[in-house]
């Protein structure tokens, strides 16, 4: 990475850095089951968007990841991301009770600057989840984000989740990404 | 057939026992194969899902991988995705346009309707003597309702008109309810621990709502002003619980024929632009079905024989402990955008393998499962009891109808049909319902 500085003066590195640690944080918060704490890394406007990932020959790869308007794994605003957390707290969530253990590492992030100050940037995850006594899943995929800065923090408006499988090999993803 | 000659007696009809071996034996699932996916009228796809000529779709019958083509004149086939020289798979894609389909081994290419037309090495390698018009690839029979393909490998079986029977009298009021038809969008695909027959089981299940979604319930009642399912709700609830030829399903009454459907993706919040919908379309609808049909029911939870659950969704068995799991979502093609939306919204976040209703489905439906797996737990049966001797005909509805809409009744019925498949010669020994239900209206089974 080169010192490049943005408009505003702030170096690239020093922005790498912070959104770094935005991620690092994240990451724990999912794992703590600090979910309260994590929905508040969103906006009130987010759109939260898990696609299908189609397994598909070369010729056809516009077609490899669906669209908004197909079926999606997941396709959240606010108010559908807060049922998922408020759900866990009714303590008869049976899928996440008892918990999933899970471990999300997240890495390879690159910043895109948008105009107006937003940011763009794309991560790559593992996550890692131990669930009862011998269920275990690994999920790998990438992560598009938006964000934008509120009230001195960044805050994510819109996700993008591309999971690598086709066939999902669990039973379920009660876990988040 | 003598009951003595019955081969497999896993529900008993009087006590409601049902022998849970069903669920985990080996044997028994290779014997499924055979005898029912190998037997019945399987829904595979939907027009939809190859719009233009030359379209294909990947599928499953049974845990036979299936190519759906269109071909250049627009005819659908359904043809078994094995190359008839090594038994390779032909099409390794789930989706794509292609007139031709290439076996990545040795190269033997096959038409979209089927025909081995190129061998490398034909007069070479073969000196001339292969027959090729003998190598068409192995082609079940395909037949549409309302748009949704269903296939057979079966010679002997009933047409597929026959083969729903009454119970399309009950599936119209939901899949051929209006001129434009339906469309539908997904799958999304995910492996679950469980026997194929516990998802569909669990379609004629209203008992396991208010306890196993509880935590749904509780919140798209707070979040989306809902009213919530109650067991008391349920028990008392006069809608109809009806095993009509072989299908389950359940059909709930409508207040007034503008009443938003009960369905996920619809709130408080959007309510009216459903009910302007349902208003606006009733007259095109009660041309379509009549009146009852059109205004006064709903089709809520429902299967098809063997593995149809809840609408257009499809539980692939993938080993006696393994089922692979398609999630679709059915629109009506006329809907405005806003109302498809939500419907897709909706049925997509609870339900699918991160819905909030479904995602809590699974660790019970696997419970249900592995409870066969050791000697000693097999020795205690399942409990199907609930509602003995309480259901019969009804004048306004086909089929054999449960007294209440909680009932065990349909899940009875699914093992005695499922023992009927099983213990069947040929499609000789499976029965039949003559069809004798009124279908008001113009719809027909092909839309």
């Amino acid at each position: 990475m080169t010192a490049q500085t943005f408009e505003d003066g702030v170096s690239q590195i020093e922005l790498w850095h912070e959104l770094m640690q935005f991620y690092i944080n994240e990451a724990w918060l999912l794992d703590d089951r600090k979910f309260r704490e994590w929905l508040d890394l969103f906006t009130d406007d987010v759109f939260y968007f898990m696609p299908r990932r189609l397994n598909v020959g070369r010729h056809d790869l516009d077609r490899e990841v669906s669209e908004v308007g197909d079926l999606a794994l997941v396709e959240d605003d606010k108010t559908y991301m807060t049922m998922r957390v408020d759900r866990l707290d009714t303590g008869m969530a049976w899928s996440e009770d008892p918990p999933s253990r899970t471990r999300h590492i997240v890495g390879n992030l690159v910043i895109e600057p948008l105009p107006g100050g937003d940011l763009k940037s794309k991560t790559a995850f593992i996550l890692y989840r131990s669930h009862h006594e011998t269920d275990e899943n690994i999920f790998a995929g990438s992560r598009e984000d938006h964000l934008r800065n509120e009230d001195g923090r960044w805050r994510i408006y819109k996700r993008v989740v591309v999971l690598d499988s086709n066939v999902i090999l669990a039973k379920n993803l009660s876990v988040f990404f | 057939m003598a009951v003595s000659n019955k081969k497999y007696n896993v529900i008993d009809l009087e006590t409601g026992k049902l022998d849970s071996r069903i669920f985990s034996d080996p044997d028994i699932y290779q014997e499924e194969l055979e005898k029912i996916f190998g037997r019945a009228w399987l829904m595979i796809g939907h027009d939809s899902l190859v719009p233009e000529v030359n379209d294909f779709f990947h599928t499953y019958m049974g845990e036979d991988p299936v190519i759906l083509t269109k071909d250049d004149k627009g005819k659908i086939h359904a043809f078994l995705n094995m190359c008839r020289h090594r038994g390779n798979r032909i099409v390794r894609a789930d989706i794509g346009n292609a007139k031709n389909f290439m076996c990545s081994y040795h190269g033997w290419t096959y038409s979209n309707e089927g025909d081995l037309e190129y061998v490398p090495g034909e007069e070479e390698a073969y000196y001339g003597a292969l027959d090729r018009k003998s190598f068409h690839l192995v082609e079940a029979r395909v037949e549409t309702y309302a748009g949704i393909v269903f296939a057979t490998w079966d010679p002997g079986a009933p047409s597929l008109d026959e083969y729903l029977g009454d119970a399309r009298w009950g599936l119209d009021v939901f899949f051929n309810r209006l001129d434009s038809g339906t469309e539908v969008v997904g799958p999304v695909k995910w492996i679950e621990p469980i026997n194929w027959k516990t998802a569909v089981d669990n379609c004629s299940d209203n008992y396991h709502v208010p306890t196993t979604h509880l935590s749904a319930i509780i919140v798209q009642g707070r979040h989306f002003g809902l009213p919530r399912t109650t067991h008391e709700q349920q028990f008392e609830s006069p809608n109809k619980h009806l095993f009509i030829n072989g299908h389950s399903l359940t059909l709930r009454f409508l207040e007034r024929a503008d009443q938003a459907r009960q369905t996920h993706g619809v709130t408080q919040e959007n309510r009216a632009l459903f009910e302007e919908y349902y208003r606006e379309t009733l007259p095109e609808a009660e041309r379509r079905l009549g009146s009852l049909r059109a205004g006064k029911l709903q089709l809520g939870n429902h299967s098809l024989f063997p593995n149809g659950v809840l609408g257009f969704r499809l539980a692939h068995p993938r080993g006696p402990l393994e089922t692979e799991f398609w999630h679709f979502v059915v629109l009506e093609k006329g809907m405005p955008d806003e109302i498809k939306r939500a419907l897709r919204i909706g049925n997509g976040n609870f339900n699918g393998v991160a819905g909030i209703f479904e995602q809590d489905d699974m660790d019970n439906w696997r419970g249900v499962t592995r409870s066969s797996l050791t000697p000693l737990a097999r020795k205690y049966s399942h409990d199907l009891s609930m509602g003995l001797g309480r259901a019969g005909s009804d004048p306004d509805f086909p089929g054999t109808v449960a007294e209440r809409y909680t009932s065990e009744n349909n899940q009875r019925n699914f093992y005695r049909r499922w023992e009927e498949f099983m213990n069947a010669e040929d499609w000789a020994d499976i029965p039949i319902e003559p069809v004798t239900a009124d279908f008001e209206g113009t719809a027909t089974l092909n839309g």
